[in-house]
């Protein structure tokens, strides 16, 4: 009666290229869609936004003014204070790209977060790695932006033999690893969960009295999840914009 | 009403998604595309391991990683050259446009003030210059009727000191006249007298007459 067959995680977030595009390296799968899908989104939001400047903003002006505000106010002014004003477009587009690509994963038909396979988290997080270093490089010159990384003050200098190389793979190592797995590992657990939910739903409703009427549980928390996913799709991209922000601070500032 | 029709339209996406996801997983469970990638496995001379092995999860696909990037970067050009700074000029011109209506209500205010300041000094001039009015006029009064009150008690005074004079003048009259006729009594009495030579008591008699005669007549 239950013999359901859950697919494969490879049947879940592997998808197939289209248009004889497979097995090249610009196969455009799904994953490649949801990212068109994210850059048309994106970029017609902000063009219907500001083509008419009202004074007084309603609609799409408001609500891209209130992404504005958010990240400059939210994230940027709360981490980084004044300085970090120059890093508002790239973590205004680090959050709405990586919002739009998760968001995909309750949109009906795609049913995909982009996030959910390594490689979008692992290019956003290497690259936020790149910034944030050099503009430590930048900030303090290399050398120093090295001790300033290293080495923390007040440090006995018995220690240091023990700190410098803790700090060196919390910092440079173990950093982007966590920034990525901290999303990807977040949102491929979320559609997992959903296709399970899914896939229960999908057995059972329809299948007999008994098995539509077990079925409505996993229903009911298909439908909880679902709703929970527009939730973590949004938190998901505010944590790993925040932490890019904190991350930047870190590089950047003269305190400790 | 707007917040049941939010309600409903988060009920009809959720249903959508649901019946999406459940169908897709389906879907999923009757297409043997495993099945088919198994074959293919096996046919290159797989086994059945490694058609039920796991795809690791943890190497991204290159081309996941060069849309990715290129995504990112129409993305972060979008946005840096031409969406913020609109929506940031959008801000600005609305802000110096706040700051510009502040500072143009500042300065009517303090124009109103100024302007209230010198409504009040006029008011106050006005004032000092209404009671100086009042009291010249009331020491005009005062000077009006003490010079009436003044000029009434001197022709009373006058009119008293006539009212005497004539009074005196009259007593005087009076007495004057009084005495012309006591003295033309008098004169008649003695003539009387005179004309009959009588006793002592005839003489009384007749003065008494006389009098009392003066006395009817007058």
């Amino acid at each position: 009666m239950f013999a359901t067959e859950f697919p494969p995680l490879s049947h879940i977030v592997n998808w197939p290229g289209f248009g004889g595009t497979e097995g090249q390296w610009y196969e455009f799968n799904k994953i490649v869609l949801v990212y068109v899908f994210a850059i048309l989104m994106i970029s017609v939001f902000f063009f219907v936004a500001s083509r008419k400047k009202a004074l007084v903003p309603t609609g799409t002006q408001n609500l891209a003014e209130i992404a504005v505000d958010f990240i400059e106010e939210g994230i940027v002014m709360d981490t980084m204070g004044e300085p970090g004003k120059k890093y508002s477009p790239f973590l205004l587009s680090l959050f709405l790209f990586v919002w739009f690509t998760n968001i995909f994963g309750i949109i009906p038909v795609i049913q995909m977060p982009a996030s959910a396979r390594i490689a979008l988290p692992l290019f956003l997080a290497l690259l936020a790695y790149f910034v944030y270093h050099v503009s430590g490089m930048i900030e303090h010159g290399p050398i120093k932006y090295f001790k300033h990384a290293l080495v923390p003050p007040g440090v006995p200098a018995a220690l240091l033999l023990l700190v410098v190389p803790i700090e060196f793979i919390s910092k440079f190592l173990v950093q982007p690893f966590s920034h990525t797995v901290r999303l990807f590992a977040n949102m491929l657990a979320g559609h997992i969960l959903l296709v399970t939910f899914g896939v229960l739903t999908a057995a059972l409703i329809g299948t007999g009295v008994l098995t539509t009427v077990v079925g409505l549980l996993p229903l009911v928390a298909l439908i909880f999840f679902t709703l929970f996913e527009v939730l973590v799709a949004f938190l998901q991209a505010y944590v790993f914009t925040l932490l890019t922000g904190v991350y930047i601070n870190a590089a950047i500032s003269h305190e400790h | 009403m707007k917040r049941f029709k939010l309600l409903l339209l988060a009920l009809g996406i959720t249903v959508v998604a649901v019946f999406g996801m459940t169908s897709a997983a389906s879907a999923e469970g009757d297409v043997p595309h495993a099945s088919e990638a198994c074959i293919h496995i096996l046919e290159d001379g797989g086994t059945i391991d490694d058609c039920q092995a796991a795809p690791n999860q943890l190497l991204p696909a290159t081309n996941e990683l060069i849309w990715g990037a290129v995504a990112f970067a129409v993305v972060f050009g979008v946005l840096w050259k031409l969406g913020m700074p609109a929506i940031k000029a959008g801000m600005a011109a609305r802000s110096d446009k706040i700051k510009a209506d502040l500072d143009a209500a500042e300065s009517e205010r303090n124009e109103a003030s100024e302007i209230l300041a010198q409504y009040q000094a006029q008011l106050a001039d006005a004032r000092t210059e209404s009671a100086r009015i009042i009291e010249e006029a009331r020491q005009a009064a005062d000077d009006v009727r003490a010079n009436l009150q003044a000029k009434a008690e001197a022709d009373i005074a006058e009119l008293r000191a006539r009212a005497t004079a004539d009074i005196e003048s009259a007593k005087v009259q009076a007495v004057a006249d009084l005495r012309g006729e006591v003295t033309a009594l008098a004169i008649g009495a003695a003539e009387q007298v005179v004309g009959r030579n009588l006793d002592a008591e005839t003489n009384a008699a007749l003065v008494e007459a006389y009098i009392n005669q003066v006395g009817a007549n007058s």
